[in-house]
């Protein structure tokens, strides 16, 4: 309301400013650069070279490896595998995340219930997730089957098919991951202040109306943060496919951290699958970037 | 589409069901497995046992090393979640609170953490480790397993601080409130739900994690859960019933956790911070 | 408020850990690493003779640490390279051995242990773990993949299975299977190394040692030349007869053996192991009765360059590491010595490498193929352990990739040379 503050008063809340950013800040950072952001920067450094692993890199081979990588088709296979998994998450999984969401966000005892239920595939191990679909999927024994026999079909091993195989992982993809987003969503309808909600009903505004013009609005932000990290983290998908199918059969199913792991790492070409992480790196962050130039095209409009 | 209560109510309650039903029946396989031979777990793996084994179950409860696996993941979950909640939030408060120079150039640099797959960091961060001398101990896994949820925590942190109410600072700010005193007071406390969920992210990721314990922990009084199930994983021959016991048995703490959270995701902002 | 609660519990916590400390070292520690076994027997056996070695050493604390296999192999390149590595640790020979050879992390032991054993082990056994001239390690076992064969099934389809001596007469013996309804082959195709035994055995039998010699020096078209193209064209005259069950790509390996073990194959290309493990994953637990089972060896192929009795299989053994002590190393003499590896073999863990054992071999499937290694003039490893983890895998693939009918024999065998090539 003053104009000018006295002088002793106005350094002091300079200073606040400086000290909570210099308190607040550093750990982070310091913990991120050294435990993240130079690892990375060892791996763009091992990509440049041949290396089993064992002592230190002394091979070195420029950009072979990445001319390598591009030019397999099992990592472009491994790409188109990545962004299906993209496309799914947006289309499916947020829809349904936020379906749900919807449905047991208020705290009551069932929806507690409700809320472990849904979220339990995500606490789940992979391991056990992978061990689980597949017998799921198994031709012989699982629910698959007894789906097929009952339509008179014959046994269908949806694994074994080298096309059909990765519509078999989207399933357990949606099936794991959809609680986590469920989750965030219900976090930020917690915090929609009770009086707009009251508001809108003193209004005379039906369920939907208020779902539609109120609740959804208000958590616009952790629609987009979701967004976000199914775009970045369909990219990053690793640990239910390992389990399921191992990148099989031939080859067919694999994600690019698979296609990193498998043909990197297990095969001890320690080079090539830091090739495979820093193009996966630089690509995510191009895909990240379109991402927010998109949304803030449509929140300028 | 017909509005009345009735349609609605039962609407939701179908699609709570189907999607339970979805989720639950797999879920199934892994309680019952621990009670199946192996042969049996192979040829019915959803039905309920023919006998029950309950061996299984037994041994691993009676096991000392089984005890001692659970509390080594329960201590370095516990502690990730900790210094996760703290050091995340407070980078995220100055995010969404101050502008200074070079903030978005800031965020964007620890966003990098979700663009990087962590399959490619493991051999560099063994020897980042080991060249820190923390080889074998507990902060060999909780550092790293901190750092790599920056990324996530800060982003979840700061979108919901940024949605809470301007004018809350604006009046604590004239009372006389500084930057971190408001921190501790007044955004903590009001973020609860968030605090709750990024707390149960990081719990279940830090307690299912096994490629980064496998690689730094070298001394069996330290394994992790998953670094104990692998006894049950011989050279060719896994026993399935055994660890899909041993995981029933460990799905409970991250459940206890999760329900434990839970208590802290409150319907709505309390009246009376706002009004005051 | 909630974060007294969690600052308790770590604090707590903090305390709890360091109260429960690791004891002081006092004795010369040895340790040893291995991939776990899969049966508490072999582990107790294990454990008994560290006792043993323990009361007459005093001073001396040996430690077995066990690591699942995939857990195993994807530590031990990064323990390697640690204060904590082990002394001795389990090797599968091959490709990774001669890696971790010239990345300089094994040691050296010829002058302590060469004459010892040349008395104690098989010529392949010690060659297995000599790279370039040196020894490294000892070799524990050696193992042979042979057809487990159901009896009850082969008369149902009315086949004589002593007769099956060349690849044709086994082609007719799946054809007449299958005419009879009987699922000719099990195989775990969703691991892939089942696969690889088929394209690897009739690879053997085609080229024969001197072709696989040929082909690891780079000499002419290496793994692209004839033979090895030949190889593929016989498997694929198997896989054209569709001989496996229904969904083979998403069998594991286990599943294929429990199926054995439930009689819903005649055939399993497998490895002694198999006998173990039919048993153990099989419904009953028991598996098929050791009188209606036999062991067939793999088929000659006419023309091949390969001799008919040699012999495909695992060779496995301890690696000694860089800076292991000498105290370690009497430890390998003690924990190796013909006597101790007679224990494994008597309660039928593994075919050991020792020379003239088959004598102390109580199992008759072992025996029999006990007297097969004896008798085989060259021994094929794994060939996704020969040829190393890249090269392995490559292989694998290829063998995985014909099975399908996915490549033509000329396409894959190309596909290996130019993985070996690049390696």
């Amino acid at each position: 309301m003053s104009a000018s503050a006295p002088s002793p008063a106005r350094r002091w809340r300079l200073d606040d400013r400086t000290t909570a950013v210099v308190l607040m800040l550093p750990p982070a950072l310091l913990l991120f650069t050294l435990f993240v952001i130079l690892p990375l920067l060892d791996a763009g450094y091992y990509s440049l070279f041949k290396w089993n692993g064992y002592g230190a890199p002394s091979e070195f081979v420029g950009l072979d490896n990445y001319a390598q990588v591009l030019g397999h088709g099992i990592f472009w296979q491994s790409v188109r595998n990545s962004v299906i998994v993209l496309v799914v998450s947006i289309v499916v999984q947020m829809p349904l995340a936020l379906l749900l969401a919807l449905l047991v966000y208020r705290q009551t005892p069932t929806n507690a219930a409700f809320r472990l239920v849904f979220f339990l595939p995500y606490i789940l191990a992979e391991i056990a997730s992978g061990l689980i679909w597949s017998f799921v999927f198994d031709g012989n024994t699982g629910v698959a089957a007894g789906m097929f026999a009952a339509l008179g079909m014959k046994p269908f091993f949806i694994l074994a098919d080298k096309d059909w195989a990765f519509f078999a992982i989207t399933v357990v993809v949606v099936w794991k991951y959809f609680g986590f987003h469920m989750m965030i969503y219900i976090a930020a309808l917690q915090g929609v202040p009770a009086e707009m909600i009251e508001a809108g009903k003193i209004e005379g505004a039906g369920r939907w109306q208020i779902v539609r013009h109120i609740l959804i609005p208000q958590i616009k932000p952790a629609l987009m943060v979701s967004g976000f990290f199914a775009v970045v983290g369909s990219l990053q998908l690793f640990d239910v496919v390992i389990p399921l199918t191992n990148g099989g059969p031939s080859n067919s199913t694999h994600t690019i951290v698979t296609y990193l792991y498998a043909f990197g790492l297990t095969r001890l070409k320690v080079g090539f699958g830091s090739a495979v992480g820093v193009i996966l790196f630089l690509a995510a962050i191009v895909v990240a970037v379109a991402y927010q130039r998109t949304l803030n095209k449509e929140a300028a409009r | 589409m017909n509005m009345s209560a009735f349609f609605a109510g039962l609407g939701r309650a179908v699609v709570l069901m189907l999607v339970s039903a979805f989720v639950l029946g797999p879920m199934l396989v892994t309680i019952l497995g621990g009670f199946k031979s192996a042969g049996e777990l192979r040829t019915n793996p959803f039905g309920f046992p023919q006998n029950w084994q309950t061996e299984f179950f037994s041994s691993i409860l009676s096991d000392a090393t089984f005890w001692r696996f659970l509390g080594n993941s329960l201590f370095i979950s516990l502690v990730s979640v900790v210094l996760t909640l703290i050091v995340a939030a407070a980078a995220a408060y100055v995010f969404a609170q101050i502008r200074f120079f070079g903030a978005r150039w800031l965020q964007a640099y620890l966003l990098l953490g979700l663009v990087f797959p962590f399959a490619t960091a493991i051999l560099p961060l063994f020897i980042k480790v080991r060249d820190l001398g923390l080889l074998d101990s507990y902060w060999a896994v909780i550092l790293p397993q901190t750092a790599f949820g920056l990324s996530l925590s800060i982003l979840l942190f700061k979108t919901f601080f940024e949605q809470l109410p301007k004018e809350l600072f604006e009046a604590a700010w004239v009372e006389g409130c500084g930057y971190v005193r408001f921190f501790w007071r007044f955004t903590l406390p009001l973020s609860t739900p968030i605090l709750a969920t990024v707390g149960t992210f990081v719990f279940v990721s830090s307690w299912n994690n096994f490629l980064l314990p496998l690689v730094v922990l070298n001394s069996r009084e330290l394994y992790t859960w998953p670094l104990g199930m692998m006894q049950f994983r011989g050279e060719y021959v896994v026993e399935w019933n055994r660890t899909l016991a041993f995981i029933t048995l460990t799905i409970l703490p991250s459940v206890a956790f999760f329900l434990a959270a839970q208590k802290y995701i409150v319907a709505g902002l309390t009246g009376g911070a706002v009004k005051g | 408020m909630n974060f007294k609660h969690f600052r308790a519990a770590a604090f707590l916590a903090a305390f709890a850990s360091t109260a429960l400390a690791l004891p002081a070292f006092a004795d010369t520690a040895i340790k040893v690493l291995r991939s776990e076994p899969g049966n508490e027997g072999e582990k107790a056996l294990y454990q008994q003779m560290v006792t043993a070695y323990e009361a007459e050493h005093p001073g001396i604390d040996v430690q077995f640490e066990y690591l699942s296999t995939e857990a195993f192999k994807q530590k031990l390149p990064t323990l390697l390279q640690s204060d904590a590595r082990p002394d001795l640790f389990y090797s599968w020979g091959g490709g990774v051995l001669a890696d971790q050879a010239a990345a300089g992390f094994l040691k050296d032991i010829t002058a302590d242990v060469a004459t010892e054993w040349a008395d104690r082990y098989s010529a392949a056994g010690v060659k297995a773990f000599t790279i370039d001239g040196k020894i490294v390690g000892a070799p524990i076992n050696a193992s042979e993949v042979v057809f487990w064969t159901n009896l009850d099934l082969a008369e149902k389809a009315g086949i004589d299975i002593a007769a099956i001596k060349t690849w044709d007469e086994f082609l007719a013996a799946v054809k007449k299977a299958k005419d009879a309804g009987v699922t000719p082959i099990v195989v775990g195709g969703k691991d892939k190394w089942p696969l690889h035994f088929y394209y690897g055995y009739l690879a053997l039998r085609e080229a024969g040692a001197k072709g696989f010699a040929d082909a690891i020096a780079g000499e002419g078209d290496g793994f692209a030349s004839a033979p090895f193209v030949k190889a593929g064209e016989d498997f694929k005259k198997l896989v054209d007869l569709a001989p496996f069950q229904p969904g083979f790509m998403d069998t594991t390996f286990e599943q294929a053996s429990g199926m054995f073990g439930d009689g819903k194959g005649l055939f399993h290309l497998m490895g002694d192991w198999d006998y173990g493990s039919a048993k153990q994953a099989s419904v009953s637990s028991k598996g098929i009765d050791d009188a209606r089972m036999s062991v067939l060896r793999f088929p000659a192929v006419e023309g091949g360059a390969g001799a008919a009795d040699d012999t495909f299989g695992g060779l496995n053994g301890w690696a000694v590491s860089s800076t292991a002590s000498a105290e370690a190393i009497d430890f390998l003499k003690f924990v190796n010595s013909p006597e101790n590896l007679a224990k494994g073999a008597a309660a039928g863990y593994y075919i050991p490498a020792t020379k003239g054992t088959e004598a102390g071999i109580t199992n008759p499937f072992f025996k029999a193929m006990s007297e097969h290694l004896a008798v085989s003039q060259y021994h094929q490893v794994f060939l996704d352990q020969a040829l190393g983890a890249d090269v392995g895998a490559t292989f694998n693939d290829v063998s995985a990739d014909l099975a399908q009918g996915g490549v033509t024999p000329q396409e894959a065998a190309k596909t290996i040379q130019d993985a070996w090539s690049m390696r």
